[in-house]
């Protein structure tokens, strides 16, 4: 009987593929990513806010001490554009899972993109612009 | 025991709305299959109960259906593993979701099957035949990153548990992408972009919100979930 005696090698094929881009597919990777980066950002907020510090005690001045530094204020805003995009990208997945009409489909992306634009921008000037030396 | 069951039925000729069949069998044991309480009340009790099956075996996947509340395969789910209580076993038994019911237990299956056809399930290459006429070998490294999705018997199980597919049947579906991955992953196979295409596309993997409902509902155990996050890091990275 003849035994199978061939070596096979032992690296995996990896070959390229081109496919063209679309939006799905960054929204998608921009998902994933954002959700890491909330993971360490969210929890570190959750347990600077609630765990270290009592959530009865957050006031505006508490916010102003934590505010007067630059890195806080980075954090915050980082934190701000990872959570705004993520959150309304997954409610529009769950809208564009029941509405099939086209149209009505684009309209609420618009209004839903908008809305995130709109929202970014004014809270970055507003945390940016905060000056911790006007809180009494 | 006995087994009490309870199975939705409609027929398009005489009812307007789907409705739910009691039936009562004695002498049940707990290796029945729920396939076998099916024949038995067809056999026995009434023979309009409509429900598609042939190798009874776990193989040809055409009795895939929804038993108390998830997707098996009749011939495969014993009673025992329904809950028995003492003497007694209830179970309830329906059509899988998201696809029209023709008859009883029985759904069309096209709109399942066109999802599987957009994805090309056979083999592309433009390299000839190996010189001795035989197999195209690979390396068994490259033969493992497919072996999973090649035990789909296309019963639908997964499409059909899919929370995605029932609020948009314009998603491909677990199944087709699991029949994509076989091929795309072989490294023989040289299909890859065209199946890609239609994955990336809005009503591809893109859909799939990573809830594992189709890999708990596969009586094969494939990791769907797994592949079809395969088929999207592909996409992603532009390599497989």
């Amino acid at each position: 009987m003849a035994a199978i005696t061939e070596k096979t090698s032992d690296r995996m094929t990896v070959r390229r593929v081109q496919i063209e881009g679309n939006r799905e597919r960054y929204a998608w990777l921009f998902m994933r990513l954002s959700g890491v980066a909330m993971l360490v950002l969210a929890v570190g907020h959750m347990v600077i806010q609630h765990v270290l510090n009592s959530s009865t005690n957050l006031t505006l001045q508490f916010v102003a001490v934590q505010w007067s530094s630059w890195g806080w204020k980075a954090y915050d805003i980082f934190l701000l554009w990872m959570a705004i995009p993520h959150g309304i990208r997954g409610l529009f997945n769950i809208l564009s899972d029941y509405v099939h009409n086209p149209g009505l489909k684009r309209t609420i992306g618009i209004l839903l993109t908008l809305f995130v634009v709109a929202t970014v921008i004014w809270a970055t000037i507003a945390i940016s612009l905060f000056d911790s030396a006007m809180i009494p | 025991m006995q087994a009490t069951l309870r199975i939705r039925r409609f027929n398009p000729e005489t009812d307007k709305k789907p409705w739910w069949g009691e039936y009562t069998l004695e002498n049940v044991h707990r290796t029945d299959t729920v396939l076998d309480l099916l024949h038995r009340i067809k056999w026995e009790q009434d023979g309009t109960l409509t429900l598609r099956r042939s190798c009874a075996h776990g193989v040809c996947g055409s009795d895939a259906m929804r038993i108390n509340g998830a997707n098996a395969l009749a011939c495969k789910t014993l009673v025992s593993r329904l809950g028995v209580k003492g003497n007694e076993i209830k179970i309830q038994v329906e059509p899988i979701l998201g696809l029209p019911v023709e008859k009883d237990l029985i759904v069309d299956m096209e709109p399942f099957f066109d999802h599987y056809r957009a994805v090309l399930p056979y083999f592309i290459t433009d390299q000839p035949v190996p010189a001795d006429g035989r197999e195209r070998l690979q390396s068994q490294v490259d033969r493992e990153r497919f072996d999973d999705t090649t035990k789909c018997i296309l019963c639908a199980a997964c499409t059909s548990s899919c929370p995605s597919f029932w609020a948009d049947d314009r998603y491909i579906g677990p199944a087709a992408i699991v029949q994509a991955h076989r091929f795309v992953f072989d490294s023989r196979d040289e299909g890859m972009n065209e199946r890609l295409d239609v994955l990336a596309d809005t009503f591809g993997v893109w859909k799939c919100r990573t809830i594992f409902n189709c890999t708990n509902a596969c009586p094969r155990d494939i990791q769907v979930t797994e592949a079809i996050a395969e088929v999207k890091q592909a996409i992603t990275s532009g390599k497989v």
